[in-house]
């Protein structure tokens, strides 16, 4: 599991932490501890457990939400929400007198924070919704995020094949599909290691990106290979795109951390129109022959 | 002392194979101390060099880069490493060589130290080379990953050594992968799944390609450096039994064992380590050679059966059946077999 996000959250853990501690005093200070026979130990676990998960739930926004208005929204919600739970909890070690007041402020805070979280899960919506835009040209209709590629956070060979797959099957009029492979990588990797490598992959893939149109989709096909998938776009229509990518790779001078020196790449590239009835994996080999004939004649 | 070492022999010098594959891993966020977990190896060993590792060592290190590791790609990635790797005499000997020719028989004697699992025989016939692979350790479940890092290297360190594309055909035993994808990137488009042999062929001519850094002097004295390393071991237990069985057929188990100067008991015991019985290992050998004969050179039954020294073609049948699972007429049905149309 990556921790990173943890010390940004210093002051809400801080809050958490202060939200339970005054749970406990406040039980504490206002009653007396029950005998050791009466506490009914079935409640001790229901209403314990629930105490603890929403600790578990608040470690999970920690270690996975960066600090923002819809992360303090959640974490004052659960807070509330911990809050009543804790108190509920120690009811079962201390018997109050002034009953009255306490239960108030047992019972109030629960409502509260489930509202707090309606609303923060609606803004969350919102949220996402505006990711989504984010990520258009990296994704298409479906989220598998096991299948990203750990370099270039663009999606991967499998997810690329399932794409293709639903579009062949769909029977899309006009498809096109991009396969980019850099020259010389390996020499460059020789040169300059394998991190300037990763960095120019990332690199190169947040160019490749721009210079798609929204309806596109990027993916890492394989090492340095990319692929591009091109719905409803004719073969002129595409070669276009595909100059337009080459050119803007051709003009892009990538700074070596070391020296700072700008290196310059080219793509070999080839391009494929699906027919009808076409396979993702003839399709695939179609891409893959043609790119491997025009570095032979290069 | 005898120049193979066992599976538990710590006697391989391939400190470059586990730290490329320790820092590939390290930078795609594997934690290091759960990478070498259960391998008895100490990053500081590997840092200094100095002791030597054993094959189980490197192929539990293998395995725990397989599982860590995010995605498909590891054996692949390693691949592209290993060759030169650090500028050791061993890279300035395959840097110097001749032509593919010459480098493939200078790689028997460094083998050790870029891929030790994998061992290659050449084989030509009719105009084309036949580079027959086989496990040299018995590696068992890491074959593929091996393998994978063993042909990514070859096809990497020949577009270095060569500065142009040897069209290699691969033949792999097993099904078409999954991650097909890094197989297209790294070893180009001649591929075969479910194969018969494994192997790497490509036309004889290629033979003669000559390499751009080819140094007659540079080449002496890295071979002057590495005898003075004076480390006999160069190759693998299975390698060395499976040698000696293409050499003497229908060896007995008793004259393998005087050969390596050990008793029967200690053989048969050795072999077990190695996931191999004796006569396993007989059959593959045998295997091999008639899958040879009869897919590559064409031949048939009879011509076969004279070849390995058969009486008669149902003793030749019966015994195709057994080391292969079909008769030699299903195999050659089977498989029609060599064509390179693809």
């Amino acid at each position: 599991m990556n921790y990173s996000l943890l010390p940004l959250h210093s002051k809400r853990i801080a809050l958490v932490l202060c939200t339970a501690l005054s749970a406990l005093l406040l039980s504490f200070s206002h009653g007396e501890i029950k005998a050791w026979q009466v506490i009914s130990w079935l409640d001790v676990v229901g209403e314990g457990g629930i105490a603890l998960l929403t600790l578990v739930w608040l470690f999970f926004l920690f270690v996975s939400r960066p600090p923002g208005r819809v992360t303090d929204l959640l974490v004052l919600g659960l807070s509330c929400f911990m809050f009543s739970a804790l108190l509920d909890l120690m009811d079962e070690f201390v018997r109050h007198q002034s009953g009255y007041w306490l239960s108030l402020v047992e019972s109030i805070p629960a409502p509260i924070g489930m509202v707090l979280m309606t609303w923060a899960l609606y803004q969350w919506h919102q949220e996402q919704l505006t990711l989504n835009q984010q990520l258009r040209r990296r994704e298409a209709q479906s989220r598998q995020h096991h299948q990203v590629d750990w370099v270039t956070r663009l999606y991967g060979a499998d997810y690329l094949r399932e794409q293709l797959t639903k579009h062949l099957d769909e029977g899309v009029s006009s498809l096109s599909v991009l396969m980019l492979d850099i020259d010389n990588f390996d020499q460059f990797n020789r040169r300059y290691g394998d991190q300037e490598g990763d960095r120019l992959l990332r690199e190169l893939s947040e160019l490749i990106l721009m210079n798609i149109r929204q309806t596109d989709l990027a993916c890492r096909y394989a090492g340095d290979r990319f692929i591009v998938l091109l719905p409803e776009t004719q073969r002129p229509q595409a070669v276009t795109l595909a100059g337009q990518i080459l050119e803007s790779v051709r003009h892009f001078a990538f700074k070596t951390r070391e020296s700072g020196e700008a290196v310059f790449h080219t793509l070999s590239c080839a391009l494929v129109s699906a027919v009808a009835s076409d396979q993702a994996e003839a399709l695939l080999d179609r891409l893959n022959r043609q790119l491997e004939l025009g570095r032979g004649a290069g | 002392m005898s120049n193979f070492a066992a599976l538990d022999d710590k006697q391989l010098p391939a400190h470059q194979l586990a730290a490329s594959l320790i820092d590939l891993a390290c930078a795609r966020g594997v934690d290091r101390n759960r990478l070498l977990r259960g391998t008895g190896i100490f990053y500081e060993d590997i840092r200094s060099g100095k002791h030597r590792l054993s094959a189980s060592q490197l192929l539990r290190l293998m395995a725990n880069a397989r599982q860590l590791m995010p995605g498909k790609d590891a054996a692949f990635l390693l691949g592209r490493r290993l060759f030169p790797g650090a500028h050791t005499a061993s890279a300035n000997l395959l840097m110097h060589c001749r032509d593919l020719g010459d480098a493939l028989k200078l790689l028997g004697l460094v083998k050790m130290q870029f891929c030790p699992f994998i061992y290659g025989q050449l084989h030509i016939y009719n105009q084309r080379c036949y580079w027959l692979l086989d496990d040299a350790f018995g590696c068992a479940g890491e074959f593929q990953f091996v393998l994978e890092a063993y042909c990514t290297a070859l096809a990497a360190a020949s577009r270095q050594l060569f500065a142009q594309r040897v069209p290699f055909h691969f033949d792999f035993p097993f099904p078409r992968p999954r991650h097909i994808q890094e197989y297209e990137e790294n070893l180009g488009i001649r591929l075969r799944f479910n194969q018969p042999l494994l192997c790497i062929s490509f036309e004889q001519k290629y033979l003669r390609q000559p390499c751009i850094q080819f140094s007659q002097t540079l080449k002496w004295h890295a071979l002057r450096q590495l005898r003075a390393q004076r480390s006999k071991i160069n190759m693998g237990f299975l390698e060395a039994v499976k040698r000696q069985l293409q050499q003497h057929r229908n060896m007995a188990l008793s004259e393998l064992a005087e050969v390596f100067n050990i008793s029967p008991a200690t053989l048969k015991r050795r072999l077990k380590q190695h996931g191999v019985s004796f006569s396993q290992l007989q059959d593959e050998v045998n295997r091999q050679q008639a899958l040879f004969l009869l897919h590559v050179k064409g031949l048939n039954n009879e011509a076969i059966a004279a070849e390995m020294a058969f009486n008669d073609i149902p003793n030749f049948r019966r015994a195709f059946k057994r080391w292969t699972g079909s008769t030699p007429s299903q195999a050659r049905l089977g498989w029609k077999l060599i064509d390179f149309s693809g």
